[in-house]
């Protein structure tokens, strides 16, 4: 019975461990950046979402020796490596970490490129860029994946970050909306008050005699609109690779 | 010394009011009298203030016990109508009545329906099954006629914003406000007897004026009334806080199409220009539940119940989570409708 129970708990992590070895590289950390035990929970937590979302999560550091521009960098490793969960060059979304020139670039690939369309992406590149800064490469990097694999559930064009969505607004809401209402029950079970201000008022005799409303200045404000701001001259968009996979994309320094 | 008591003219049976008819009707031969009609206005100042009084009850004899306060009750050993006739001598008569207009037994009824309707009361009380007991009073109040000069002088601003060019402009135009204003409320009542808890009785409101009548002792026959604790001067300062809410709320109304109002003085004078005497019509209930006293009122006319019910714990946390489910479910559906999933 005992060994029973214990077979059961444990295999999931069985089959867990089978899984990610038997499936294939997505951390490429080429720059050095993360000790092997790093990459080892990136890798299994990158294996998780694949399956989870159909989708590679990549994730690609170098030192761009020969000092190619970041978005050919992504296009490249992508033709060569031919990522995809379904298919050679299909459903990926990779993170380029170009240490030579500081650049960061994440592209989404087929369902990756819906799902994870520019808006989407520059949010991502937007929360794990001070981290990159600060140099925590992992937290950064494991954000990268957890953010990805939580904006997929979304349908595309939605905003991920609206705060509808938020398991804790939810619940307060919830929450607010029966305190009040049971507060309520509460409050008028002793009966309520029911007369107002025109249960006792004489309207014929009652009102205005006399009253000014008399003009004395006008004065104005100005305020400059506050235009949107690109952080860390983010940006750039999608584009099509040497091999004719089109991506969406984004684009920042770090 | 003086009690009014209603004998039949026919049969010498108890006669009293009937709320159905609103006649003094005899419960032995079925005889209604006008009441109306009939003149018997309270003789006023035939008796001294103050001195130790002994009642006797016209019919058996007994001793009639009551509370000071006390102007109309029943006997209780022979359950006769009596009216402590020399209580309610000089100031004390009151100039109108709101006579009953719901029987006992309907009172009596309409309280157990009202009990069973409480969404959190216990389930034990809504069976209403240990109802101590049902009394009619006629609770004394003073019916204000109130007048308020009200003159307010205030700094109110406009605001319009718009965009032109890369800037946003906010124009805010200044006025000096002046309002001279007269307010009349007529009727507001305010109950004079000490016993009776405000609140509760303020909830029992309104009561229709219309049904009014110029006082007669045969009206209380049957009930138990009160003669008042406070007279108008003591109690005006709680009919002025009753109308306080009111004269701000029209203030405020006169000055809606300001976006802020920032009051630079604000006088208000309100003055009685008559306060009547009056006794309105209260079924009182009372109330024995797990060891506790609840009291309950409903006004003698509209059928309108009031008090605070005991609160079940349980059912409170029945209706808590409920609607914290539905609510809870409803605002994710509508998470799931935008595109995000339901968990």
């Amino acid at each position: 019975m005992l060994i029973a129970m214990m077979v059961v708990l444990v295999s999931p992590f069985f089959s867990f461990t089978a899984y990610a070895a038997e499936g294939k590289r997505m951390i490429y950390d080429d720059a050095n950046l993360m000790d092997g035990n790093q990459r080892e929970l990136l890798e299994s937590a990158a294996a998780k979402y694949a399956q989870k979302r159909e989708t590679d999560f990549i994730i690609y550091t170098t030192n761009n020796e020969n000092n190619v521009d970041v978005e050919k960098l992504t296009q490249d490793f992508y033709d060569n490596k031919q990522f995809g969960y379904d298919k050679p060059h299909g459903n990926a979304v990779i993170l380029t970490l170009d240490m030579k020139n500081r650049d960061i670039y994440l592209a989404g690939f087929y369902k990756a490129e819906t799902f994870l369309d520019e808006r989407r992406l520059d949010k991502i590149r937007n929360k794990i860029t001070p981290n990159l800064t600060n140099g925590n490469y992992y937290s950064a990097f494991s954000n990268y994946l957890s953010t990805a694999d939580r904006y997929m559930g979304f349908k595309p064009g939605v905003n991920p970050d609206n705060i509808v969505f938020n398991g804790w607004f939810q619940l307060s809401v919830a929450f607010f909306i029966a305190f009040f209402v049971v507060w309520g029950m509460r409050a008028n079970a002793g009966g309520r008050v029911t007369v107002n201000a025109g249960t006792y008022a004489n309207a014929g005799t009652s009102g205005i005699v006399n009253k000014h409303d008399i003009y004395l200045r006008t004065t104005v404000t100005k305020k400059p609109i506050p235009k949107p701001t690109n952080t860390s001259g983010g940006g750039g968009g999608g584009g099509r690779t040497s091999g004719g996979h089109s991506h969406s994309g984004s684009r920042g320094k770090f | 010394m003086a009690v009014l008591d209603y004998k039949c003219p026919n049969c010498g049976g108890e006669m009293a009011f009937d709320s159905a008819s609103g006649m003094l009707s005899c419960g032995s031969c079925g005889r209604k009298d006008n009441i109306e009609q009939s003149s018997d206005a309270p003789n006023p100042s035939v008796f001294a203030h103050g001195e130790a009084k002994e009642y006797q009850c016209n019919s058996c004899g007994a001793v009639i016990v009551t509370e000071p306060e006390t102007t109309a009750t029943m006997c209780s050993f022979c359950n006769s109508s009596v009216v402590l006739i020399d209580r309610m001598a000089g100031g004390f008569a009151p100039a109108k009545v709101i006579p009953f207009a719901i029987s006992k037994a309907e009172a009596q009824k309409a309280f157990q329906k009202w009990c069973k309707n409480g969404r959190l009361t216990p389930g034990a009380f809504m069976k209403a099954n240990r109802i101590k007991g049902v009394t009619g009073l006629y609770v004394p109040f003073w019916l204000y006629d109130l007048h308020s000069d009200v003159e307010v002088r205030a700094h109110g601003t406009k605001v319009r914003s718009y965009t032109r060019g890369d800037y946003m402009y906010t124009e805010t135009q200044h006025f000096d406000v002046y309002r001279d204003i007269v307010l009349d409320y007529v009727k507001v009542p305010v109950d004079a007897s000490e016993k009776m808890n405000d609140e509760l009785m303020d909830k029992l409101e309104p009561f229709p004026y219309d049904q009014l009548k110029n006082f007669k002792t045969p009206y209380l026959a049957g009930f138990i009334a009160e003669k008042y604790n406070f007279d108008d001067r003591q109690l005006m300062p709680r009919a002025q806080h009753k109308v306080d809410g009111y004269i701000d709320s029209y203030v405020r109304s006169t000055m809606s199409h300001y976006h802020t109002v920032t009051y630079q003085s604000k006088d208000v004078d309100t003055t009685s220009r008559k306060a009547e005497h009056v006794l309105l019509p209260v079924w009182m209930f009372h109330y024995d539940y797990n060891r506790k006293k609840y009291t309950f009122a409903m006004n003698g006319q509209t059928g309108k119940v009031v008090g605070r019910p005991p609160i079940s714990l349980g059912k409170m946390t029945l209706w808590f989570s409920g609607i914290f489910l539905a609510s809870l479910i409803s605002v994710k559906i509508l998470s799931a409708a935008m595109g995000g999933g339901f968990w």
